[in-house]
């Protein structure tokens, strides 16, 4: 392939290769370039640790992050059942007529167990509890109500299926008005999809971050090289060729960098473990951490070096084109 | 081989570096560029590797206009040409071995024609023993010697010199200036430029002379015009 001379060979040429062969070739020279510019990570080890260090701490904190929210949505599954629906009956009922509606609701298909609190072991009951025994004793009449316990069949827990129960049950005519106990399980799943926004902008943003730190090391690289880079081109290296060996720094860099955040990461669950089955033991629970699944670590590595990559790249683009050998 | 049309190079600050210069230089022919510090030399060589484009006028490599090979076909062209630089442009980092192998890396020849290729290189300016060593545990001559290796690694059909001889003592340079000769003696265009005219005048070659920028004195280019 001569430009200038059509008839000359270079020493490549003069070997007859087939097209599939020298395929194999280019292949094979895409990672033989690899593996050398590992090597020349491996010759300045300090400088390729503190990057790397740096990478795979950027690295942990939007892991961790994810792992808080994957964890808590563990938490919270366990409580995505609404276990009552509490009826407040109407003053106005006797006793009678309130004993035929837990009769009549213990009935429902959706119904797996009724209980029945009257208006006076209420009474009793907050009186015992609350503390405020003596202030009670002055009011004139029980300002409580009688109370039916509702706990739906498994099928009719979930949040929306009981609503729908709760709206059945409020149409009976001795029901004042029934209290789905699920304000508390909207105001979780609230706060775990703030969490998880603010797990999105906070890896957004330091996802970006390592994308900049890998150009600004490969930029600080390829200023090092300035004078290997002019002669390169001087000797007719294309811009592939010299790009080569600093976009597999970049992605090697991603590698690493996504291997650490993971060593970091796994330390860190070991390390939290302990801590978190004592709290469990408090609440006398059982609490197991999840950590990274492997697939979860193979998106972590492939992201990194998607970052390394575009980093690299990035730098490459920008600042081999303005080294020209100027001076002969 | 070489063939300058009126060109002309005038730098953006508005320095003209060369004006309305044209020779030939034919196939297999040596030839010497002689002129004072500043009066074009290296732009012109610069013209010839692409290194600068000519403001006015065509220069022709092998009937190729150089005008018309565009950045992505730069490479390529530097791939016919071997470069000399007065201050050899060695790779400190790297062995006198890779240094050489350099231009056939980029080619992309198979690792066993490059070893055979460096060796033949190294053999020719007389540095087989110093494949192992870095630039800078060599003398001032034998790194020259590595970057004329390095050029002709490749046996490309024109080669460049600049100042080749800027730094060495007479004995060491009348020695590169063997080497010159005997790659042309096998065919190579070559074209050297100095400003050392007591060699030039040692050796019965063809003389360009360079003065502000103009061709003053090339017998054949006026017999030409």
């Amino acid at each position: 392939m001569s430009l200038l001379f059509k008839g000359r060979q270079n020493a490549n040429e003069r070997v007859k290769k087939s097209s599939l062969a020298s395929g194999y070739y280019f292949i094979v020279n895409i990672f033989r370039q690899g593996v050398h510019s590992l090597g020349e990570m491996w010759r300045t080890p300090l400088a390729s640790m503190m990057t790397i260090a740096v990478l795979g701490l950027s690295l942990t904190l939007p892991a961790t992050l994810y792992l808080v929210v994957k964890n808590v949505q563990q938490v919270s599954s366990g409580f995505e059942q609404a276990s009552e629906i509490s009826l407040f009956v109407k003053d106005s009922m006797n006793p009678q007529q309130t004993q035929t509606l837990v009769k009549r609701l213990a009935l429902y298909p959706e119904v797996e167990s009724v209980s029945f609190i009257s208006k006076q072991d209420a009474l009793s009951e907050f009186e015992s509890v609350s503390g405020f025994g003596q202030a009670l004793q002055y009011l004139d009449s029980n300002p409580l109500p009688d109370v039916v316990l509702v706990t739906p069949t498994p099928r009719h827990r979930m949040p929306n299926a009981a609503q729908t129960l709760l709206a059945k049950l409020e149409a009976e005519r001795e029901v004042d008005f029934g209290k789905l106990d699920i304000a508390w399980l909207e105001r979780l799943n609230a706060l775990l999809s703030l969490l998880k926004d603010s797990v999105i902008t906070i890896a957004l943003l330091l996802l970006t971050s390592v994308t900049l730190i890998i150009g600004n090391t490969i930029r600080l690289s390829i200023m090092d090289k300035k004078e290997e880079i002019q002669v390169m081109k001087l000797v007719g290296a294309t811009n592939a060729f010299i790009h080569a060996p600093f976009l597999w720094t970049g992605v090697w860099y991603g590698v690493i960098g996504g291997l650490f955040s993971f060593i970091c990461v796994s330390l860190m669950m070991w390390w939290l473990g302990s801590a978190v089955s004592s709290v469990a033991d408090v609440y006398q629970t059982r609490f197991d951490l999840i950590g990274l699944s492997f697939s979860e670590l193979g998106f972590l590595i492939l992201l990194a070096t998607l970052l390394g990559f575009v980093g690299s790249y990035l730098s490459v683009n920008r600042y081999i084109k303005e080294i020209e050998p100027d001076k002969v | 081989m070489i063939n300058f049309q009126q060109v002309s190079k005038t730098y953006s600050g508005g320095h003209r570096a060369l004006e309305k210069v044209s020779f030939h230089i034919e196939p297999g022919e040596l030839a010497f560029l002689t002129g004072h510090s500043g009066a074009g030399k290296s732009t012109l060589l610069k013209l010839i590797s692409l290194m600068e484009r000519p403001s006015a006028g065509n220069v022709f490599i092998n009937g190729t206009d150089l005008n018309k090979v565009n950045a992505r076909q730069i490479p390529y062209a530097r791939r016919d040409i071997g470069i000399i630089f007065q201050n050899h442009r060695l790779l400190e980092r790297h062995t006198i071995f890779d240094n050489v192998a350099l231009p056939l890396i980029i080619e992309g020849t198979h690792h066993k024609q490059i070893a055979k290729r460096v060796h033949g290189a190294l053999d020719k300016v007389g540095l087989l023993d110093k494949v192992k060593c870095h630039p800078s545990t060599l003398s001032g001559g034998e790194q020259q010697r590595v970057g004329i290796a390095r050029a002709i690694v490749n046996s490309p059909p024109l080669l460049l010199a600049d100042e080749p001889t800027g730094n060495l003592d007479p004995e060491l340079s009348m020695e590169i200036l063997k080497l010159f000769e005997d790659f042309n003696k096998h065919g190579t265009t070559v074209l050297i430029a100095t400003h050392d005219l007591g060699l030039v005048s040692r050796m019965k070659y063809r003389s360009l002379t360079l003065k502000e920028g103009r061709m003053s004195q090339d017998p054949l280019a006026e017999s030409l015009l």
